[in-house]
């Protein structure tokens, strides 16, 4: 079929495919074409953005305050992470040329911020679970309660965390499933360890120092694992540079924390 | 204030959340979050859930501001495309979650069977392009611009549509088929 010949049935397909009742074989078969031609590309991206305009149409109306307060608490509760993050690059960045038990020292305490840094999270979290709770009453209750029901009956929470460096660039992907208590690491950035050198995944609960998930090899994916107990209700998981093989959990990271992530608990 | 004049305000503030300016964000939010609300509710058809809707796009418009240069839309049709898909992703959750709830018909549907919502549609804040697009549907019947509208806003396919607003599927079809037709014909004359 020549599209680009027959501008008004291009502009027809381009214009149905943009409002979403372009469906099935002749969908796939429109997208097909426009994948390999620039014109029919060019039209179906103008109707999409014309479409999309509807978007803009819609009447206004007021969204009650609660929803600004709890998007302010979100957002400030990333941003103190974010600033502990500095402090402490900071810090390692001062501190750089004391190497051996000092590097130690400095480690540890900055663990402990990170720690504090989960539980305020978690404060945050709570927080704006209550305003929910309060904002939505029993109709909330009765829909979580049976929400409830229905995950015993079918476990399938995900949990999920992308672990990033001090430059906020994606390096490990994190998912767990506990129905098979299985842990995936997946490296998605180009960093690579010395070879005398290990990373070492860390879990960082609310209470409590970090405890050791596991230690990476050189895999691209790696899979580890671990009960739902050690995973669920930490609120961040954490990479350290550490000597070949890891070191014990009870004594915790030793090395710098090289990557970093909340860990988010999915749905499906 | 110029369409020109109030892009340009709201693209200075979305540059400020993307450098995590806070009080950036707030002044977004008051400027944008009504218009933003509306399209919500009109995607889940229920104010709660249109709150959350809302919530979870402003997360995202402030971790993915820095972005937004680069996609040259008007800053109104980007945030619009955040809180539809967002809005969208809520409606397939529920779906998932409640498979054996038959949908209830909602206000929005049952206003667009009755047909007799004049015009709906409010161009306070809208692009250019939204505005071309709104002098066009206008010139649609109001069953029709509405169920065309709805098709985009809900992302339903015809027999969706058919089945959720009690329509036989030809006149569902017919009813796109010219609207489409329509939209053709005279949003070519804004190009």
């Amino acid at each position: 079929m020549n599209l680009i010949r027959n501008p008004e049935l291009l502009d027809r397909l381009a214009s149905a495919h943009a409002l979403g009742t372009l469906r099935g074989g002749a969908r796939r078969r429109f997208e097909a074409l426009a994948r390999e031609q620039a014109p029919v590309r060019a039209a179906a991206l103008i109707w999409q953005s014309r479409i999309a305009s509807m978007n803009e149409l819609q009447p206004p109306s007021e969204p009650s305050p609660a929803v600004w307060t709890r998007i302010d608490n979100l957002v400030q509760g990333e941003q103190q992470a974010r600033a502990m993050q500095a402090t402490r690059q900071a810090a390692l960045k001062e501190s750089a040329p004391a190497e051996g038990l000092g590097g130690w020292l400095r480690s540890l305490a900055l663990w402990r911020g990170a720690t504090a840094a989960g539980v305020a999270a978690t404060v945050v979290a709570v927080v704006v679970g209550v305003n929910m709770r309060d904002q939505l009453g029993q109709q909330l209750g009765s829909q979580v309660a049976a929400l409830q029901a229905q995950l015993q009956a079918t476990p399938q929470i995900e949990y999920v965390a992308v672990l990033a460096d001090d430059k906020a660039s994606a390096s490990m992907l994190v998912t767990f499933d506990p129905k098979s208590k299985k842990l995936t690491l997946q490296r998605v950035g180009a960093y690579q360890e010395a070879g005398d050198r290990s990373l070492q995944l860390w879990a960082l609960p609310p209470s409590g120092g970090p405890k050791s998930l596991g230690v990476l090899g050189s895999d691209k994916v790696l899979r580890l694992t671990a009960g739902e107990g050690d995973v669920r209700e930490v609120p961040t998981l954490a990479i350290s540079l550490e000597p070949k093989g890891g070191v014990p959990s009870e004594g915790g990271p030793t090395g710098p924390v090289l990557f970093k992530g909340a860990l988010i608990q999915k749905v499906l | 204030m110029s369409i020109e004049a109030a892009d340009g305000e709201l693209i200075a503030l979305l540059d400020r959340v993307a450098s995590h300016d806070h009080a950036a964000l707030k002044a977004l939010y008051d400027r944008c979050s009504s218009k933003l609300f509306g399209l919500a509710v009109r995607v889940v058809s229920n104010r709660e859930w249109a709150e959350d809707v809302l919530q979870e796009a402003f997360l995202n418009i402030w971790r993915s501001a820095a972005d937004y240069r680069a996609t040259l839309s008007p800053p109104m049709a980007w945030m619009g495309l955040i809180v539809r898909s967002r809005g969208l992703d809520f409606l397939r959750r529920r779906a998932a979650e409640r498979t054996h709830v038959t949908q209830e018909l909602d206000e929005v549907m049952e206003d667009t069977i009755a047909g007799d919502t004049p015009n709906p549609m409010d161009t306070a804040q809208a692009s250019e392009q939204a505005w071309a697009l709104h002098q066009c549907l206008g010139q649609l019947e109001n069953r029709q611009r509405e169920v065309v509208s709805l098709a985009y806003i809900r992302d339903l396919s015809h027999s969706e549509l058919s089945e959720q607003l009690k329509l036989p599927l030809g006149t569902v079809k017919t009813w796109i088929r010219r609207g489409l037709d329509q939209l053709r014909l005279c949003m070519a004359r804004f190009a």
